[in-house]
């Protein structure tokens, strides 16, 4: 019985066969395409200078495969930081061919387009660590400075929980999409304003602050009101929607600046988004628990 | 004061800016209405220290911000809206006394 189940998991040979090409085609190097790479250590190089390498790419490669064939066969001083591999987790932006991309994401063909030269140098906007890595102490401490985290005035119920905050799906839609947000970097460095303002907050910051003080889990609205209407805050924000043009997550940081904007100048005339939630009452818990 | 307090008044004057001047422009330019409008001196007087009032601030509001992208240093910052403020204000009693000077009123 056991292994009549299993023989129906067992995909057909004519499917498998179809599978296998499919991989082989993606992995066949199809092209040759020249790599300039930004090289700069601030410790050691008075300048930074460009250095080419060329690469037989295939239809599945990325750039971060190629960055690391690079490092691994070519040029193993390479500074280049990734983790995930995947999307998830924003350590490999970088500017492929001028714009502000996830290394892992974008295939070398696609950056390429009809050329065959892919330049890659670090993000805009933030002084080098090294090679292809960005330093991100300010970009985080802006974003720590906004206090990402939920703020609650009542003491007993934070340190002693009864229960979870009460949150309807709606009340959760007003925030879900700036959740998304990874900390890539790549809108602060495509940001005009941040080019030149150094003290702004940038849109990665300004868009998790209202990303909590929507929350109907928090109560921190004036406390974080205090920190972006302030002369580098929210109100230097031009609209150029360049951040939401290159997240590459989907996340529209530049609406929820404008919607910070907005929710800023109704606090001024005594509106407040919500009361703060509730924590659930013991009944709702305890029939949740035994799955009533 | 509050960011949001300036960047508010920075719109809320655009409005005046946009109706006054058009009370302006009228004035000076419709046969049919400008007469009338000028007729009353304390009126027009009026209307054009408001209209003068939010040019000068949406402007220099408009200056201000440029130059504290330009040199953010927090600092800076506060002088250049001092500077601002002292610039307006002296440009606004100049501006006011040559309008009284025009209307015929000093």
């Amino acid at each position: 019985m056991a292994s009549e189940e299993a023989k129906d998991y067992v995909l057909p040979p004519e499917v498998l066969e179809e599978t296998v090409r499919a991989s082989e085609e993606l992995w066949k190097p199809v092209k040759k395409v020249k790599f300039r790479i930004y090289k700069y250590n601030p410790k050691k190089d008075y300048a930074p200078h460009w250095e080419e390498h060329e690469l037989e790419v295939s239809k599945g490669m990325t750039v971060l495969d190629a960055l690391l064939t690079i490092k691994g066969e070519m040029d193993p001083t390479l500074g280049v930081r990734y983790s995930c591999r995947m999307g998830l987790c924003g350590s490999c932006a970088m500017m492929i061919n001028g714009k502000q991309m996830l290394a892992c994401q974008t295939r070398v063909l696609e950056a390429a387009g009809d050329g065959d030269v892919v330049e890659l140098r670090p993000l805009d906007n933030f002084p080098v660590e090294r090679d292809l890595a960005a330093d991100f102490t300010h970009f985080f401490e802006k974003h720590k400075s906004v206090k990402p985290w939920i703020i609650r005035s009542d003491e007993v119920e934070l340190n002693n929980p009864t229960g979870p905050y009460k949150q309807t799906v709606d009340e959760y839609a007003r925030y879900y999409q700036f959740t998304d947000c990874i900390k890539c970097g790549a809108c602060l460095s495509a940001c005009p304003t941040a080019a030149t303002d150094y003290e702004y907050l940038g849109p990665q910051a300004l868009a998790q602050a209202y990303r909590y003080m929507v929350d109907t889990r928090d109560d921190g609205l004036d406390v974080r009101i205090a920190v972006v209407d302030t002369e580098h805050g929210c109100w230097r924000c031009h609209f150029a929607a360049s951040c939401s043009d290159v997240c590459p997550r989907g996340v529209d940081p530049a609406q929820g600046i404008q919607l910070l904007k907005r929710l800023i100048i109704k606090r001024k005339f005594g509106y407040k988004p919500h009361k703060p939630a509730e924590a659930l009452p013991a009944k709702v818990k305890a029939e949740s628990k035994s799955g009533g | 004061m509050r960011e949001s307090t300036v960047m508010f008044l920075h719109y809320i004057t655009a409005i005046l800016i946009a109706i006054t001047g058009l009370i302006h422009l009228l004035a000076n330019n419709d046969p049919a209405i400008g007469p009338l409008i000028k007729s009353n001196t304390a009126l027009y007087l009026g209307n054009m220290a408001i209209f003068l009032a939010a040019l000068l601030y949406h402007a220099f509001n408009g200056v201000r911000v440029i130059l504290i992208e330009m040199v953010p240093d927090r600092c800076w910052t506060k002088w250049i809206g001092w500077a601002i403020l002292i610039v307006g204000v002296v440009t606004y009693a100049v501006g006011l006394q040559v309008l009284m000077v025009a209307l015929g009123l000093a």
